[in-house]
């Protein structure tokens, strides 16, 4: 057999729905038909394709977000192991923003300015990142539009990112545990912890004193202090962990673990016929924690939940192998762990859950229904209406179910809780509705984070985008409406709505975010508002310079070679949209500076003779002419 | 009463030591005690009876029963551990074991043994019936293992599972009410033939095993007939799969592989169509590249094969489509063609003409239309597809194929239906 693929330049939709050559074509053999002795059909194909095409377009047009509009939602994807957070709108898909957070940017500097660095803190020395599971903050389980919290799997950190400035202002280095995984925030009363994940297992501490023997190995869980950005507490458990989710009570906590063997290699990990759901109850770690009952590694304080220790911090409920994703549904009844290896899904009662603790019911007894969905069921979002969706990966499908119905077959009652099956192309891991993991969930859109494009779009080589689809999920039917293609690897999305975000336009010129840089140039006697200065301070020399479009406060300075240069400019523009860049030509330096911001950048100037700087973001007619001269001196 | 128990005692002990000793036992302590001190190369035979308890099978022996053997693990833990090499098991109805997954409650369980036989055996409980984890080498044959229908599904345990296991034959049993028939993950180099597995949610249950061979097995009564996933170099031949509600065979991630002879039929979602999507697949094919599917027949269901982008390479030809409501569904860009050498499939709906009477249609075929295909994208036009014009336009389509479009063709329609002997 022979399989054909058609080269791009062949394969037109077009070609399907309206081609010229076609129709051509078709009134001929209608034409022949006709001299058949055949009616002549009523609908050609072309009229078919067009009331087809006027249909799907009709269906589009109430999402279609036209030249000049603005979309309804606000969507933070994680970038994956770009280290990136993107910023979506919905229910265009345009892509807003990317803001830099674990990686390395070149057009803002991040990681290369000293703010950016500050931020960073040792963690700048890492190159790259992994982000999976954007969160934004929340007062009484709804958005608050004032953080958004991402993990880096890959170097085991959490960051925050500023809603107002849309730029990340901490990230917290978490120790003990080893690849920050699920991450989700306190959703009642306010978020005062981040909760996440250590999902592999390592020695506590794992300064070398062990290495293979992996009885001693534990994964933590742990809670991080949402507002000063640092270690609260972490929690020993058997087994991994993987995702996570909080209540709508602010007692419980619960994650996923799916491989409570604690196997070191694949069969390992999957020989269980059950792994588990570990719940954390908050307050009661809170207690232990002033009672005392903690042992400190690295600075922090860190309590055994695990089964033997025999306490009430934490309880373990089995569910079938491999569990993998954690959702609360937003009318704060539910946990459901998602299986992957078993085609269900399982719905733990949260109002059973202090029963559980006080040891009245068996673990399983929480478990109050476990669908059969499909084959590899990973996440479960919500509408406002009583229905699940669950993305199951082999089947590539979304799953609608009713998760009352799901119960009432749980308990015996011959009623189907699958609502439809929706294809989706390819192979969804995270999926996420608007405001569905809040009170305020409001059923009208799906996305789909699809693992794989496959043909989904024009082929760019070996490297294939993503698929992000978008679903319209306000009907009784689901109906895709959106192909989105991303680059590696968005994980997980959270969908808010425009009016729960206030981001500024101009910076503040008391913002902390630079505000370092602020006190250094105070101890220099610089007025960064007004003054263009040199500084020098042996071989450290301060540049502070202002810029307003189109030209730099300085149009130029002298250093010795050898000099380890430090650049402030502070942009005066105070027009929306007029960002200023600072580029110095053939020195690895570039920065971006906002309206009434102040960014800077150390660099040693190594090279003797005329370099050139220059703004690299477009500002002005004459962009083009707003650069200076750096003169640097042979040593 | 306690000068028999030491009577047999001495008997016991007595006879142990002499080479290859069979120990007649009638009740469980009897049978106990000769578990205690049978070494490798002995035999224990249980005459017929009930035994009450659960046994753990310490040495590499043989234990035997009748018909009426009977042991009763009085709904706690196993019936039968396995902890020796070399252990032969026969003729004994096992039943009652336990209900608990998490600790893998079993009619049989052994865990890192080798050379381990499961002969003619009887099984009936709520856990596991057969479980075998980290097992090199076992013959589990003509057993017959039923689950307990009054409980959930999904708390049942599976029939035979098979875990990190490898050099395993499993061949005619019969399993039922289980939850899953055949559980294979994570093993590699064995036989699964002619097992019989009804009224189960999947027949065969198979991940990330490379290598085996599944032969001859027969699936009824299933959600799934065999659910096939992350596996490579199988070889899929002459099973059977009738009354499927989601699946007669899937096939995700399976790569360099051989599907011929196999018979899928009658898989139909019961939802009366009235869950959107909700659709049975005599197969589904996904991600799937390098296999030679051939011989096979997929009939009387709700779609015939699911193909999807990413599988592309395979080798598809000699199968029948017969009468399942969509043939085929194949949402892609690019073209495939599904014949071989001039031998290509046959298909219920074609109309077409053998001049030549060659057996093969003098046209070739392409399952789905244009139409379809403007469906499978706009699922909006579906309100349109009622009016006669459509269907007019449908039949002109067929015959004068205007709306041209990448999709599945054959060029080699065979007329007539193709045998299933190669």
């Amino acid at each position: 057999m022979t399989t054909k693929n058609k080269t791009p330049d062949q394969v037109n939709e077009a070609e399907l729905l309206d081609d010229s050559s076609s129709r051509r074509s078709f009134f001929k053999k209608s034409a022949v038909v006709g001299a058949a002795g055949f009616a002549v059909p009523a609908m050609t194909a072309s009229m078919f394709s067009q009331m087809a095409n006027a249909a799907t377009n009709e269906k589009m047009a109430k999402h279609n977000v036209g030249p000049g509009e603005l979309d309804e939602y606000y969507g933070f994807w994680s970038g994956g192991h770009s280290g990136e957070v993107r910023v979506l709108g919905l229910p265009s898909m345009r892509e807003l923003m990317r803001i830099p957070v674990f990686n390395t940017e070149s057009a803002t500097g991040w990681n290369i300015t000293n703010e950016s660095k500050a931020i960073l803190g040792e963690g700048s020395k890492f190159p790259n990142g992994d982000s999976h599971h954007p969160h934004m903050s929340m007062q009484d389980g709804r958005y608050d539009g004032k953080y958004v919290f991402i993990n880096d799997k890959a170097n085991t950190r959490v960051a925050r990112i500023r809603c107002d400035i849309m730029k990340t202002d901490k990230i917290v280095n978490v120790p003990n545990a080893h690849a920050i995984h699920g991450l989700r925030v306190q959703k009642v009363p306010h978020t005062k912890y981040v909760f996440c994940n250590g999902e592999y297992e390592v020695p506590l501490p794992n300064d070398g004193s062990v290495l293979d023997d992996p009885s001693k190995y534990v994964s933590l869980f742990n809670a991080i202090d949402a507002e000063k950005m640092e270690m609260a507490w972490q929690v020993i458990v058997d087994g991994n962990l993987d995702n996570t989710d909080a209540d709508y009570d602010g007692r419980f906590v619960a994650s996923t673990s799916y491989n409570s063997e604690m196997g070191m290699n694949l069969g390992g990990m999957i020989a269980a016929e059950r792994d588990h759901v570990v719940v954390f109850d908050v307050p009661a770690i809170e207690k232990a924690i002033a009672a005392g009952q903690y042992k400190v590694y690295n600075g922090v304080k860190v309590v055994d939940g695990r089964k033997a220790a025999g306490n009430n911090l934490t309880r373990y409920i089995p569910v079938p192998k491999s569990p993998h994703g954690m959702n609360t549904s937003p009318n704060g009844e539910y946990f459901v762990a998602n299986g992957k290896l078993s085609p269900t899904v399982s719905v733990i009662a949260i109002k059973k859950l202090p029963q559980l603790f006080d040891n009245k019911i068996d673990p399983r007894d929480t478990i109050v229904a476990e669908p059969e969905l499909g084959l590899g069921p990973l996440h479960t979002a919500f509408d406002n209406r009583g229905n699940a969706y669950t993305t199951v990966f082999i089947d590539s499908q979304i799953v609608k179910w009713n998760v009352e119905d799901a119960i009432k077959h749980y308990n015996g009652d011959k009623v189907n809780y699958i609502r439809q099956k929706l294809d989706v192309q390819y192979q969804p891991g995270h999926n996420h509705t608007t405001m569905g993991e809040t009170r305020d969930a409001d059923g009208k859109y799906l996305v789909a984070l699809c693992k794989f494009s496959k043909d989904r779009f024009l082929p760019v080589g070996p490297l294939h985008a993503e698929n992000d689809q978008l679903i319209d999920i306000s009907g009784d039917e689901m109906k895709l409406i959106h192909d989105g293609p991303t680059f590696a690897e968005p994980h997980d999305c959270m969908i808010v709505h425009r009016s729960k975000m206030k981001p500024l336009k101009i910076w503040k010129r008391d913002d902390p975010f630079f505000a370092g840089t602020v006190a250094m140039a105070k101890k220099d006697g610089v007025t960064l508002e007004t003054d263009n200065k040199v500084i020098r301070d042996g071989k450290k020399v301060r540049v502070y310079m202002t810029s307003v479009a189109p030209s730099f406060g300085m149009e130029k300075f002298e250093v010795n070679q050898g000099d380890e240069v430090t650049v402030v400019v502070t942009n005066l523009d105070m027009i929306e949209d007029v960002t200023h860049g600072f580029a110095m030509t053939n020195h690895g330096v570039s920065m971006e500076i906002g309206p009434q911001a102040t960014s800077s950048v150390t660099f040693v100037a190594d090279k003797p003779g005329v370099h050139w700087f220059y703004c690299h973001w477009f500002c002005h007619a004459l962009h083009m002419e707003m650069r200076g001269r750096m003169l640097v001196k042979p040593a | 009463m306690m000068k028999q128990t030491i009577m047999t005692w001495l008997a016991l002990v007595l006879s142990s030591l002499l080479w290859a000793q069979e120990y007649q036992v009638a009740d469980a302590d009897e049978l106990r005690a000769a578990l205690r001190i049978a070494v490798d190369g002995d035999s224990v035979r249980l005459s017929a009876g009930d035994y009450v308890g659960r046994f753990e099978i310490q040495s590499g022996i043989r234990i035997e029963g009748t018909p009426q053997t009977i042991l009763d693990a009085q709904g706690e833990g196993n019936v039968l551990t396995v902890l020796a090499d070399n252990v032969v098991i026969r003729n004994l109805t096992l039943r009652n074991w336990g209900r608990n997954l998490t600790d893998t409650n079993s009619g049989i369980k052994a865990v890192q043994v080798a050379n381990l036989t499961i002969h003619n055996n009887r099984l009936n409980g709520p856990g596991f019936g057969i479980y075998l984890e980290q097992v090199i080498g076992a013959e589990v044959r003509a057993n017959e293992i039923t689950g307990n229908p009054e409980m959930r599904s999904a708390d049942r345990g599976n029939g035979i599972h098979l875990i990190s296991s490898q050099q395993v034959l499993v061949s005619d049993n019969r399993v039922r009410q289980t939850r899953d028939g055949l559980y294979i993950i994570s093993s590699q180099h064995n036989e699964l033939r002619n097992n019989r597995m009804t009224d189960l949610r999947f027949g065969v249950h198979y991940m990330y095993s490379h290598s085996n061979t599944v032969t001859g097995n027969y699936a009824a009564n299933v959600d799934v007939g065999y659910a096939l996933m992350s596996s490579q170099k199988l070889i899929i031949e002459n099973n059977t799969a009738e009354s499927c509600r989601d699946y007669g065979l899937l096939m995700n991630f399976i790569n360099q592989s051989v599907f011929s002879g196999n018979e899928m039929n009658r898989v139909q979602a019961d939802s009366d169509r009235a869950i959107a999507g909700d659709a049975g697949k005599a197969l589904f094919i996904y991600n799937a590249t390098g296999n030679v599917l051939h011989h096979n027949t997929f009939a009387n269901s709700d779609l015939g094969i699911h193909l999807t982008a990413g599988s592309e390479g395979n080798q598809i030809y000699a199968n029948n489509f017969i009468n399942n409501r969509t043939q085929v569904k194949y949402v892609s860009s690019r073209e495939q063609e599904w014949s071989l050498e001039g031998q290509g499939n046959y298909w219920s709906d074609y109309i077409g003409w053998d001049l030549d009477q060659d057996g093969l249609g003098d046209t070739a075929f392409e399952p789905n239309d244009g139409i379809d295909k403007l469906l499978w994208r706009y699922p909006e036009a579906r309100v349109l597809m009622d009016s006669p014009a459509v269907r007019l336009l449908r039949w002109v389509q067929h015959n004068f194929p205007v709306l041209k479009s990448p999709g599945v063709k054959d060029s080699h329609p065979s007329l007539n239906p193709i045998g299933v002997s190669q």
